[in-house]
């Protein structure tokens, strides 16, 4: 089966990310549409029948989020979440890089469909390169009187802001985003306020991923029983998926939800390098917990994946062969979550630093029996019992990996045992 | 506060609890004797962040535990704190934290006193699996000289940060790094200094940091808390001495949200150290040498009995309610004389006296957690009276209250105001007669009034029936004071400031300003406010003490070559004087002049009343034995009144508070039980119905003061001269000249000296300019500069300003060398630099 | 400023001498503008940062991204300057620096090579490549994974980084703000030595350009040809 094209389409037409070419291929037609014509609610009430949802993560209703927005004289904000850090992701990077108009229009439509009159793009800092690409976009956008104080001549506000991060995964996650971009430290806030009532600056914030916005002209132009033909009844339309470890093709493809797994790794990513098998893959990033080559079957949908036991995510696949070491890759995923956690919360600031701690002594052969049962009691407390999402996020791959591959643990255990 | 929410019900472990909806679970869980455990939630520190996850519980229909702290309770919420999965989550917790927590409680000085020492053992699973390196730091370093820390010990609760940022917004306690490497620090190891920072020490739920001042001093089983007020200042906080072999080691807050939301300032945090200083005037002197009290006693007797009607007394802000009361009714019956005074900054006529202290106008420190707008004049709360510059803070940042300021200096609430006007040093009443023409309806604006501009930014912030007006005593200072008093009183009728959400607070210049003046230590009210015969203000007791008009003074705890304007004249006059008795806990400038030197209780070791500048009458206790051979102060004043003549009959300090209850008929029925611990205000009393009547509405007139006749334009030259001072000088800035202000700041005082934990912050003499005028100048921050005025000069430091009006110049008064005081306010002055660039 | 050593190990006398040498005036508040020297080429980016956000502290990350172009690491010196043109304290600064990775605050070398450590590019060999990284520019490969180093000429500065978003490309580095991969040894020792001569990094291997891994634009869909105007 090959890709569905809809935020991908022209993708690699030259001069794609300027604003002649996308006009060129129609971009802003629905933009102009909108603003001209349309009421916020009616735009809002489209992407609610659309059935989009957030391509985040948490896969919740876009539509449905916007509505939850309070109407009102008070200032209202839309915020883009451009802050791709999970491992295994890199979809935003490729839609904002080729693309970026098309996130723009997306943005400015959103910002409209609920009354917000300051958008911003938080990108993380790395993708410096990117952001410099959005940046001139946007000067684009606005010179064409898309962005402003003045939409169209419509007497309609939206500015644009670019806001680069400076390195740090925690700020993907929506209330630590808004700290961010308030100028504090990246900390998680406590929920409820839900941000859609009590966000930026105290004020009502609909937070979308890029992907998600993305989508925004498209379902606006084409109206929701289109973009229903999509996909599946519960996940509508198309996702980018990316898909890296060791395949052939590593890369970003865009599907219709409900295509095998199979069929994404070996069908579009070309499967795995000469002469190797799946071992272990993580199908919605490193926070997933991870599966077997035994699952490779199930179908690429929310439902299907959570049913397994793991979950989606952002959509991206991390495939390993059979050369990997699973305690090795437990510790590199631990680490990375070690690294991230921002320390606010007990379970997440400790358990990540202790279960490195354990992995590390498992790994290089000065772990005890006991510790496989420590590691996976800890993953244990961490979960449920956290701030934010970002200790799960550690637990519940190590703890799958502990738990399906407790074998080659021991093994590691008493392999250097046996060397020391 | 709880009275408008609903009562509600809710089931904590099966048992019915009854609570205000929305409050949050861990309080009302309270109700029904249920403790859940916590280390981040601290409502005083603002809205819980639900960080160290210790107070997991279980409530039904919530798939996931919730954080009791940050859980609103429902009407029909059933909650369950003891189930299986609610022990594990909150055993892992306490294991999590004691991942990096150095079991070292044996040598920890918090040990005995720790919640997660109590925290582990009621909630923990009472051993560690971690096996690993725990984390290092150097330890312990000092964070400041008063506060240590220990970053091994810390768990990460985020109070001492949160307070930081959120409370004193001081924002120089930091949390840097990120993660398990996150550690409390500041900017590039700088010491964390700020007039808050003792705070950190107490919200502090381990051993992390701790108290230069108390460390290894002692352990919770010897010693007694024991609760009292800290008269350092007019903020009059609730405090808990604590006491170890009868001395005073430590002060705690002893929260009262009327008076100080659970918070100190440093100098009542660690000004006790003063309480057993091996300075203090330990037994009385007469005529240089030690003498036992009943000839002290006598001797002042005779000594008075001879000056008579030529006595005059001045009584500090530390002395109680029953202390002034008792001096004033010694110098008024027994010695016939009506010159009292407590105010340092001149006369006080009677109409606006009792018209800005109608119980109506009079607002509680609650209000301005509530009130639209908080106008701030002729003060900087941060110094005046400090726990009010928190209050102020707290109102902007979660009540959205907004905050205008007009002031001669800057202060320190500009930052968070939405306006912040500056007046010339002696302008403010010229400034409140220009803001009471913008408030009043009918009122033409004088077109060029300078001040018309910025009083109509002020006045458009306001909102009538619902803005509280702080106002610094020290605006009735001066020349200007009357007017500046008389406009006060417009604008807060024009704020209709009578409303229930409006008022007025006072920041008295002295800690029991307010109660001393009701109980009568001013030179023409008696007891009551009651108007009396009359007498002299302070600065004439100094210039009749200089003529020889007046034979004696008696200084009740106060030290005017320090403390009072003319320092230097003040010398003369007690050199001059033929009597001079001193009441004092140390020897000072003014004590070397005394014939006889009483010494003087310290705040902890009396017993008697205190007003807050806010009517509240608050109690101080006993809580350790006299230093030396102190006496009660009511006990010998008492026997002194007797030996002059005039029993009194009183027997006790309750007797005491009866009796001057009896004269200050809103005081009316007063007692100790009444007023508890946390005080009463007397406005909230049926007894406030007997407060003397305004004598009209609107301004006060002037006119009903006969001998000092103001016409409502204001007549300067007998103004002036009634007050001592000349003609209000040309206007600041004109020609370049600069005009002189001065300010109290909060560590120039001598508790600042006498402690010697807080001897670091006692202020050089720091001339502050715009930074404008340094450049027309040629000044440089820390250049070495003489301020020169009519022949008199003192030595200062520049302190270049933003936010100064240009052609203002600030020194400070009360510093322990190059005094302020020495210069008279308001007046023009001359700036030479000194040293080495000067050539 | 004494150096802060526990106070513990100390005599009385040192102990007194250490708290006597904290003044009041070393706590660091707000700086006022005029007590800090701040380049105007500084001043003017953290101005216009601050003007384009509804909330002036929305400006805190651009103004230290600001300072870190300027001094090349956010230096004490340069927090103080980004602290006073914002007015708020340093310490508030330094708490986001220290926070955030991308922030340097230590001084480090010209070049900035950040290396992917993270699972995919773990996969594809990325230990190998910070080897490589490091021995071309002479710095410890240990020490460059965990803290990051930079090179005794000050030219190049190694660090092992979490994800950068491009497993696509892996193993992969962002080198001066620019991402290049799938990277070898060879490439490695081949960049540095582009960093040390000024010549053009690893011509070929950058991300820019490069397409989509789907390759081209397949068949319209019967579904998407009923989009207007497609």
């Amino acid at each position: 089966m090959p890709e569905t094209r809809l935020l991908f389409r022209h993708i690699d037409e030259p001069g794609l990310s300027s604003i002649d070419v996308y006009r060129k291929l129609g971009g802003y037609r629905t933009l102009d549409k909108a603003f001209k014509e349309l009421e916020p609610e009616e735009v809002l009430a489209e992407l609610e029948n659309s059935g989009l949802r957030g391509r985040g993560g948490a896969g919740f209703s876009m539509g449905k989020k916007g509505s939850f927005l309070p109407r009102g004289e008070m200032e209202k904000y839309l915020c883009c979440n451009a802050d791709e850090s999970e491992p295994g992701a890199f979809k935003d990077r490729e839609l904002m890089t080729k693309n970026p108009h098309q996130l723009i229009e997306g943005c400015a439509i959103a910002a409209l469909a609920v009354d917000a009159t300051y958008a911003f793009i938080f990108i993380r800092g790395e993708y410096w390169e990117v952001a410099d690409i959005l940046d001139r976009a946007v000067a684009e956008a606005y010179e064409a009187g898309y962005l402003g104080r003045n939409i169209l001549g419509t007497g309609k506000r939206v500015e644009l802001v670019v806001h680069r991060g400076a390195g740090a995964y925690i700020c993907g996650e929506e209330t630590a985003l808004l700290d961010a971009l308030e100028g504090k430290r990246g900390n998680p806030r406590l929920k409820p306020p839900f941000p859609a009532i009590q966000g930026l600056y105290g004020g009502p914030t609909l937070i979308n991923n890029v992907e998600t916005l993305s989508n925004v002209p498209h379902i606006v132009r084409n109206g929701a029983d289109w973009y229903r033909r999509f996909g599946t009844e519960e996940s509508t339309g198309t996702k980018v998926v990316s898909v890296s470890g060791h395949v052939e093709r590593p890369g970003n493809y865009e599907i219709e939800l409900g295509i095998s797994s199979r069929e994404i790794i070996y069908g579009l990513a070309g499967g795995p390098l000469e002469g190797r098998r799946v071992k272990a893959w993580f199908p919605g990033g490193s926070s997933a917990p991870v599966l077997t080559e035994d699952d490779l079957d199930l179908p690429y949908t929310f439902e299907a994946l959570a049913k397994a036991g793991s979950m989606l995510g952002s959509g991206s696949i991390i495939v390993a062969d059979e050369t990997v070491s699973i305690p090795e890759l437990a510790l590199r995923t631990a680490r990375f979550y070690h690294h991230e956690s921002c320390g606010k919360c007990t379970p997440c600031r400790e358990g990540t630093n202790w279960t490195v701690k354990m992995l590390e002594r498992v790994v290089n052969g000065m772990g005890t029996p006991m510790d496989l049962d420590i590691i996976s009691s800890v993953q244990e407390n961490i979960i449920g019992h956290c701030l934010c999402v970002l200790g799960d996020s550690m637990a519940m791959p190590v703890g799958s990996m502990v738990q399906k591959f407790r074998g080659e643990f021991e093994a590691a255990l008493e392999g250097v045992r046996v060397a020391a | 506060m709880s009275a408008d929410r609903q009562q509600i019900t809710l089931v904590v472990d099966g048992v019915e609890v009854e609570a205000s909806e929305g409050a949050m679970l861990v309080d009302a869980a309270k109700g029904g004797d249920v403790e859940i455990p916590v280390f981040c939630y601290e409502p005083k520190l603002g809205p819980p962040v639900g960080a160290c996850r210790m107070c997991l519980v279980e409530v039904e229909g919530i798939p996931k535990l919730q954080t009791a702290c940050s859980t609103p309770v429902r009407d029909g919420m059933v909650v369950y704190t003891q189930t299986e999965r609610v022990r594990e989550a909150q055993e892992s917790v306490v294991e999590f934290l004691l991942v990096n927590h150095p079991l070292d409680c044996p040598v920890c000085d918090k040990g005995g006193e720790c919640p997660l020492q109590d925290i582990a053992m009621g909630w923990g699973p009472g051993r560690s699996r971690f096996t690993d390196p725990k984390r290092h730091f150097r330890k312990p370093v000092p964070l400041s000289p008063l506060v240590r820390i220990d970053r091994e010990r810390c768990i990460l609760c985020y109070r001492c940060v949160r307070f930081s940022q959120e409370v004193a917004e001081d924002e120089q306690l930091q949390l840097l790094e990120r993660g398990a490497a996150s550690y409390v620090g500041t900017y590039d190891d700088r010491p964390y200094i700020a007039p808050f920072h003792g705070n950190v020490i107490e919200l502090c739920p381990v051993g992390a940091l701790t108290s230069e001042a108390y460390r290894f001093r002692a352990r919770p089983w010897d010693i007694e808390d024991a609760g009292s007020i800290c008269t350092l200042c007019p903020s009059q906080c609730n405090v808990k001495f604590t006491v170890r072999d009868e001395r005073v080691a430590r002060v705690l807050a002893r929260d009262n949200a009327e008076v100080d939301d659970g918070w100190l300032c440093d100098k009542g945090r660690f000004g006790f150290q003063m309480v057993s200083s091996a300075e203090r005037i330990a037994e009385p002197r007469v005529a240089g040498s030690p003498a036992d009290w009943a000839t002290a006693v006598r001797t002042a007797a005779a000594r008075l009995r001879d000056a008579g009607a030529s006595t005059a007394a001045i009584v500090g802000g530390q002395a109680t309610n029953e202390e002034g009361y008792l001096v004033q009714r010694i110098l008024r019956r027994a010695l016939g004389s009506q010159h009292v005074d407590s105010r340092p900054g001149g006369r006080l006529h009677a109409e606006l006296a009792i018209g800005l202290s109608q119980p109506e106008l009079s607002a509680p420190v609650r209000a301005l957690d509530e009130a639209e707008a908080v106008l701030v004049v002729g003060c900087d709360p941060l110094h005046a009276m400090p726990i009010l510059d928190l209050r102020l803070r707290k109102a902007i940042r979660r009540s959205g209250t907004r905050v205008v300021v007009a002031s001669e200096r800057p202060t320190a609430l500009d930052g968070g105001a939405e306006e912040a006007a500056r007046y010339a040093p002696g302008e403010a009443g010229a400034f409140l007669a220009a803001l009471s023409r913008e408030l009043a309806s009918d009122a033409m604006p004088i077109e060029d009034d300078p001040h018309r501009a910025d009083a109509e930014q002020i006045a458009g912030e306001l909102r009538p029936g619902s803005t509280v007006i702080v106002w610094g005593e020290r605006i009735g200072h001066g020349a200007d004071g009357q007017r500046a008093l008389e406009a006060l009183l417009s604008c807060a009728r024009a704020l209709r400031c009578e409303d229930p959400a409006g008022g007025l607070i006072e920041v008295p210049d002295d800690a029991n300003g307010r109660g001393l003046r009701e109980v009568g230590c001013l030179p023409r009210l008696g007891p009551g406010l009651a108007e009396t015969d009359e007498g002299m203000d302070i600065a004439e007791i100094r210039e009749a003490l200089t003529s020889g008009e007046l034979d004696a003074v008696v200084l009740f705890e106060v030290d005017p070559v320090r403390e009072l304007p003319d320092g230097p004249a003040w010398r003369e006059a007690l050199r001059t004087a033929r009597t001079v008795i001193a009441v004092s806990m140390f020897d000072n400038g003014s004590t070397e002049y005394a014939d006889v030197v009483l010494p003087a209780e310290a705040y902890a070791e009396k017993e008697g009343t205190v007003t807050h500048p806010d009517g509240r009458v608050q109690r101080l206790r006993a809580t350790v034995p006299h230093f030396g051979d102190v006496r009660l102060g009511w006990h010998w004043l008492v026997e002194l009144s007797a030996l002059l003549g005039e029993e009194t009959g009183i027997d006790s300090v309750l007797e005491t508070l009866e009796a001057l209850a009896a004269e200050v008929p809103f005081y009316a029925g007063l007692t100790h039980d009444e007023i508890g611990g946390r005080g009463v205000r007397w406005q909230e009393r049926d007894a406030a119905a007997a407060f003397p009547a305004s004598a009209g509405d609107g301004a006060a007139s002037p006119e009903a003061d006969s001998t000092k006749a103001v016409s409502d334009g204001i007549d300067r030259e007998v103004l002036a001269e009634a007050s001592g001072e000349p003609a209000p000088p040309p206007p600041a800035g004109a020609n370049g000249a600069l005009r002189l202000g001065t300010y109290r700041d909060l560590w120039a005082t001598e508790v600042t000296d006498r402690n010697p934990a807080l001897r670091f912050l006692g202020p050089r003499q720091t001339l502050e300019l715009a930074v404008s005028d340094g450049e027309r100048l040629g000044l440089a921050d820390g250049d070495e500069v003489e301020v020169r005025s009519n022949g008199t000069s003192v030595r200062a430091r520049v302190d270049l300003r933003e936010r100064m009006r240009p052609g203002a110049a600030f020194l400070i008064e009360g510093t322990a060398a190059d005094n302020a005081n020495a210069l008279a306010a308001a007046r023009t002055v001359e700036v030479a630099r000194i040293g080495p660039e000067a050539e | 400023m004494t150096e802060l050593r526990p106070t513990d190990e100390m005599t009385a006398a040192e102990r007194e001498a250490l708290i006597a040498s904290m003044r009041p005036e070393d706590a660091e508040g707000v700086p006022e503008l005029h007590e800090v020297e701040v380049p105007d080429e500084l001043r003017e980016q953290i101005e216009a940062a601050m003007s384009r956000y509804p909330q002036l502290r929305s400006a805190a990350i651009p103004a230290l991204w600001a300072l870190q172009r300027y001094h090349g690491w956010c230096s004490p010196e340069g927090i103080r300057q980004a602290a006073a043109v914002m007015g708020v304290t340093p310490a508030y600064l330094e708490a986001l620096a220290t926070f955030y990775d991308l922030f340097r605050t230590t001084p480090a070398g010209r070049h900035q090579v950040l290396v992917c450590h993270n699972i995919s590019c773990w996969l594809r060999g990325a230990d190998d490549l910070t080897r490589a990284f490091c021995e071309a520019a002479g710095v410890g490969a240990h020490e460059a994974d965990h803290d990051g180093a930079s090179s005794e000429d000050g030219e190049i500065f190694i660090k092992g980084f979490e994800c950068l978003g491009a497993c696509d490309i892996a193993p992969m580095a962002s080198i001066d703000q620019r991402y290049y991969g799938p990277l070898d040894g060879d490439d490695a020792v081949a960049a540095i030595k582009q960093l040390r001569t000024g010549a053009e990094v690893l011509p070929g291997k950058a991300l820019a350009g490069r397409p989509t891994a789907g390759g081209p634009e397949p068949e319209a869909d019967p579904r998407e040809a009923e989009m207007e105007g497609a």
